[in-house]
Order: C-alpha cells, then structure tokens, then sequence
C-alpha cells in the first residue's frame, strides 16, 4: 500500500508540474465488473468439490484501474494502478511501473534505456517473434503490458530500421537467471526491417542466456484494397516451458511442474484481414505452437487427473482428502503456457457503425474440438468509452478448453480517457 | 498530300489536348494552393460532427504533416485518441496504437475506418492524385464557376471519382461531390472561405453524409505552416518508438 501512496504521490506532483514545465501527459481511468462462473470439469473443479477450503474457484470481481502516461525532456514513463475487489472479499490494491525509459539520439541512432515495452510480431493472436516480451493476447479490454528493463540502440531510414535490444542487463552477474523462465532471461535480440511497397518484412535474431539462439521473420502484405495477408514464424533452439515432473507419480508434496529448456522448437502463425467498405472486417489466423503441450503430454496430464480423482475414496482420511485436491490444484499450472495446444485456428468479426463496434471471435483448437469464444460490443464517446461482453470456454468434455478454471466470463467497463 | 494533311490535323487535336489537360491541371494545383500553400505543411485540424438534428455529436483534434510525394502523418490529439498515429506513404497505410508498440499495416479500407475518414483529414491537394477533365462552366448559387471531374490516378486515394466545382476568377474550391470505390455518392462537401469576396485561404471543408448516417462533419483547419519533418519521422517503425513529434 505505501508503494501505492508513493506512486500517487509521484504522480499528483507529475500533474502539477505539468502545469509549469513542458509536460506531456494522458490517462485513462477504468471501473471494470468481470463476472466468472467457475467450470464443473476439470482438476479445479474436482479439487474445489474435495476441499472447498482448500482449493479457491475463480471469484468474480470489481476493480478500479488506472493509467497515466507522461513524457518530460528525455523520460517516458507509464503508470498502472489497480484497485480490485473480489467477490466476499476485501479491496486490495497494486501498482505498476510499466514503462520508465529515457531515450535521445546521437550519431544518427536512437537510444532507450529502462523499463520499456518492445513489441515486433505482426499477428493479432499468437506473436511467436515478440521475442522482447511476450504480450497477453486476445484479452477482453485492452491493456498496456509491463516493460522489460532494458538497453535499446536503433536507427532508421526512409525504408529500413535497425533495433538492437540488451534485455534484463540487470541480470548479467545474476546466478538465478538460469532459472528465469522465458523472457525474463538475459539475452540479445536484433529486428531487421524493410519496408518494400505493399509488404513489411522483418527478421528477428535473440541469443538467450540459456534459450540459446533463436530466428524468426515476419511479413505483413497488403494484398489489395480489402485485404490484408500476415505470417510469421520462429525457429529456436531452446524454449523455456513449465512441464509435468515424469519423476512425479502419485501423490506429492510439492508441484510436480517444473520449467525446463525444451529443444528445438518451433513457432509459425498465418493470418489474414479483409475488411468491407461498409466497414465490416473478418480476420482469420491459424498458428502452430511447438512451445506448447503435445497431445501424448496432454494425455498423460488427464490420466493423472482421472487417477488422482480415483486416489480419493469418500470416507478416507481428511489429509488424503487435502492432499488430493491439492495435487489437482496443481495440475491448473499445465494451462499456463502462451497456447494450450498447438493447432489453433481463430477467427474474429468486427463491425464499426456510428462509434459502436461489435466483435465475435473464437478460438478453435481441432485437437481435441475445444473453443474459447468472445462477443463484445464497444461503443466509443468523446471521452469515454464503454465495453461489455462475454467469453465461454466450451468443447467436449475431454477438451482442455472445457476444464480450464472458468466456464463463462462476462464483463462491463467504462473508460474515462483525459 | 493528304497523309501530311492529316498529320498536321493529328498534331493540331494532339496539342490541343494535351494543353487542355495541362489547363486543367493547372485549374487543380491552382485550387488546392487554398488548402495546401506550400509542398510541405503542418496543418491543425479540428473535426466536429453534427446530428441530423443539428445537435453537436464529436469533436477530435488532429495534428496532419502533408509532405510531398503524397506522404502524410496524422496524430490524434483528442483525448479518446490521444497517442494514435496514422501514417500514410502512397499507397501504403499504417495504424500506430498508444498501447501497442508495433504499427499495424492496414489497407485502404481499413483506412476509412473510424469517426472521421483520416483521407478526409490528410489529403490536401487533388492535382497530385487526380487527373482532371474540364465539364464546363456553371453557376454556383450566385458565382461562376468551373465545373471539374477528377478521376483518381492512383489506388491509395479515398475517393475514386470526384465531381469539382470550382471559382471562374479565382479558382477557389467551392464544392464537391465524393464517389467512393463503387462508385457510390459517399459525401458531399462545401468549403468555407476566409475572405469571400478576395479568399486565400480555405478554412473549413463542410462534409455531408450520403452514403450511412447523413451527418455533418465540419473539417476546420486552426493553424498551418510550412514544415518539412525529418525522413524518419516517415518510417513506421520509429513512430512505433511513440517519439516526441513537436
């Protein structure tokens, strides 16, 4: 709470020094209600049925969150606050630093150092070669990420540019890094691109401090007046993921996942964009992730959680009890990964009249059948802007989209942009 | 004697064909010398939309840099788009976000979406992008004019046919008529000069609704001034920096 206070605090004195000195800033203040209807499938469910006490399911919530950007000389910087009240439960806050950055130019290349956001990727929901900082997709509202502390050195011309990044160089005499899951490592990364008419095209190089090194490039092509056509792809030689202990077996005491350095993976995503002149747009993407879980480790996750449901026998003991649940609380971490499975197909409606923008998405995995579908409507004022909607997570029961943790979500914002 | 007859008949049409077109496309950079008095410009914008009713509906702020060989910036100033940058180089579009770091390229039509078409912002000269027939002189409301049919000579523009009317002594812009791709009457619109009786200057374009909604958008240009903006600031992926454009 006292970081809240300070941050407050820094940020009422940015406010009021804006009033004498050449500030710039904007903001945006967001009451958002998300509504969860927990899902009665899966290892959540199971856990929460043996021990409520135990096991939380997803609690619906309120929340106030705040953003407040601002530029002063060579600093940018990006505020978040968050005050969020679950369901029968108390208000608790948080604050961010998104971005705090300073940059200036010398020798005809531009210089960042700091916290800041870097992303390269060209599709909407799967960004392989976002290989900075990995962004939350397809979210219900949109939201600024959290920057990667970093050293950047780019330069540009007419048609080319050139980013060179030094990402977490505060990591660099840091034993713990090799345990740093992902993008949190220390690593070297490289953007190469060429704007050559109707076509975009990037190449991507990082060298992780124990991913090793990785490729990628990225196109994005407008193909005619309506349609627009973007793909991308990544081969690494190490990706970092959290996978099922194999060691495990039975009941344990502690989380059986465990993040390890898989081998040469690889990421690709194909998409494209049309969009009507009365202002309807369709967009279709279809990605494979070899970061992802396969289907033999998917099938072994679900015989775990059919054994470990079977390990309880109504009666037993109450630390059996426990334990099971606890162990199917564990097996939620399986979800935690950029894509549940690694075919996806997406598609996504939006249409734009008089401010309003109504959208329809879902997000196919044919795996297994499951679908994650959205439909949203947004309506954009002078100043304010109000989104309400609804996700559900649904397939046959055996699907990991029907035993994710929440059913169905709905959710109503209101946006106050100053 | 007859096949020299009929060359000199041949160049006689030819020139004066091709002076006609060079008349008229001076008649072109002549009216848009009102909007756009120098190649490279600065111009601050203000859109207001109106009701049917009349009732005011938005209001948003743009900052456009017009530079040559059709290259154009538009930045959001309005608090609801503060941040949003749209960059246009020919035939080629980007979208930049306040909360995305990556340019997102768009096409045309993507283009027109939004409250306010950005060609209607960011396009200020017609003489570059359209080639011109000359329809006749008219009458508009009390003024002799010049009426214009203005054909697009390249993809990237908004509108694809434009009906010009323009002053018979001064040349200024007076109306016109906006045909979209489909060749459907999208907008009417009405320029508002400073001075009536000696304009130099357009200071308001006045956009009627014809093709969804009818409302009135009321494109008022505050402030411009000759600007030539650094190379880069043209490139997308710098803007992507979300850099200081002052």
């Amino acid at each position: 709470m006292s970081r809240l206070l300070k941050i407050a605090a820094a940020l009422l004195a940015t406010t009021a020094a804006s009033a004498q000195a050449d500030v710039d800033f904007s903001g945006q203040v967001r009451p958002v209600w998300v509504d969860r209807q927990a899902a009665t499938l899966g290892p959540l469910a199971e856990g929460a049925r043996l021990a409520p006490e135990l096991i939380a399911l997803p609690a619906s919530s309120g929340a106030i969150e705040s953003e407040l950007r601002g530029r002063w000389q060579m600093l940018n910087a990006a505020v978040a606050m968050r005050q969020e009240r679950p369901e029968s439960d108390a208000w608790h806050s948080d604050a961010a630093v998104n971005e705090l950055y300073a940059s200036g130019d010398a020798l005809g290349w531009q210089f960042s150092a700091g916290r800041k956001i870097v992303a390269w990727d060209v599709g909407y929901g799967f960004r392989p070669n976002d290989v900075v900082q990995q962004e939350t997709r397809r979210t219900l509202l949109t939201s600024t990420q959290q920057g990667r502390a970093l050293v950047q050195a780019e330069h540009f011309d007419a048609h080319t540019a050139w980013s060179l990044v030094w990402v977490n160089p505060q990591r660099a005499a840091d034993n713990e890094a090799s345990t740093a899951l992902g993008a949190d490592e220390q690593a070297l990364a490289a953007r190469a691109y060429r704007h050559v008419g109707a076509a975009d095209w990037h190449g991507f190089a990082r060298w992780g401090q124990h991913t090793r090194s990785s490729l990628g490039a990225a196109v994005s092509w407008v193909a005619n007046d309506s349609l627009e056509v973007h793909a991308s792809a990544r081969w690494a030689e190490g990706a970092d993921v959290l996978a099922f202990d194999a060691a495990a077996q039975g009941l344990v005491g502690s989380s059986p996942y465990r993040v390890v350095t898989q081998s040469n993976r690889q990421q690709a995503l194909l998409g494209a964009t049309w969009t009507a002149e009365h202002k309807l747009s369709l967009m279709g993407e279809l990605w494979y992730d070899g970061t992802a879980a396969s289907n033999a480790e998917w099938d072994a996750w679900s015989a775990r959680n059919r054994q470990l449901v079977q390990t309880w026998v109504p009666g037993g003991p109450d630390a059996l009890r426990r334990g099971v649940a606890g162990n199917l609380g564990w097996q939620v971490q399986a979800f935690g990964g950029q894509s549940q499975r690694r075919s996806n197909l997406f598609v996504r409606a939006t249409w734009d009249h008089e401010g309003w923008q109504p959208s329809l998405d879902m997000l196919y995995m044919p795996a297994d059948r499951g679908r994650v579908v959205t439909a949203a409507l947004g309506w954009q004022g002078d100043r304010v802007r109000v989104d309400a909607g609804a996700r559900v997570n649904a397939g046959p029961g055996e699907s990991v989209a029907a035993r994710l943790p929440v059913k169905r979500t709905l959710f109503a914002a209101a946006t106050w942009a100053f | 004697m007859t096949a020299i007859r009929h060359i000199v008949l041949l160049a006689i049409l030819l020139t004066g064909i091709t002076a006609r077109a060079q008349g008229t496309a001076d008649l072109l950079k002549a009216a848009d010398r009102y909007r756009m008095s120098a190649t490279n410009m600065q111009v601050d914008t203000q859109i207001s939309t109106f009701n049917t009713d009349g009732s005011p509906d938005k209001e948003r702020r743009y900052t456009v840099f017009a530079q040559a060989n059709h290259q154009s910036l538009v930045l959001m100033q309005s608090p609801a788009e503060k941040g949003q940058k749209v960059l246009m180089l020919a035939d080629d579009f980007w979208l930049l976000m306040p909360n995305s770091q990556r340019p997102l390229r768009i096409t045309p039509m993507q283009k027109l979406l939004g409250d306010a078409s950005t060609g209607d912002i960011a396009t200020m000269s017609w003489a570059e992008d359209y080639s011109a027939q000359l329809v006749g002189d008219e009458s508009c409301g009390d003024v002799p004019c010049i009426h214009l049919s203005l054909t697009a000579a390249r993809k990237g523009v908004t509108y694809a046919r434009i009906e010009l009317w323009i002053g018979k002594a001064r040349h200024e812009p007076l109306r016109a008529d906006l045909y979209v791709q489909s060749d459907k009457l999208a907008k009417q619109a009405r320029f508002v000069m400073d001075k009536p009786a000696a304009p130099t200057a357009v200071v308001e374009m006045v956009l009627q609704d014809q093709l969804s909604n009818h409302k009135e958008t009321r494109v008022r240009y505050l402030a411009r001034k000759e600007r030539t903006v650094p190379e880069a600031w043209l490139n997308p992926m710098f803007l992507a920096r979300n850099p200081s454009l002052d």
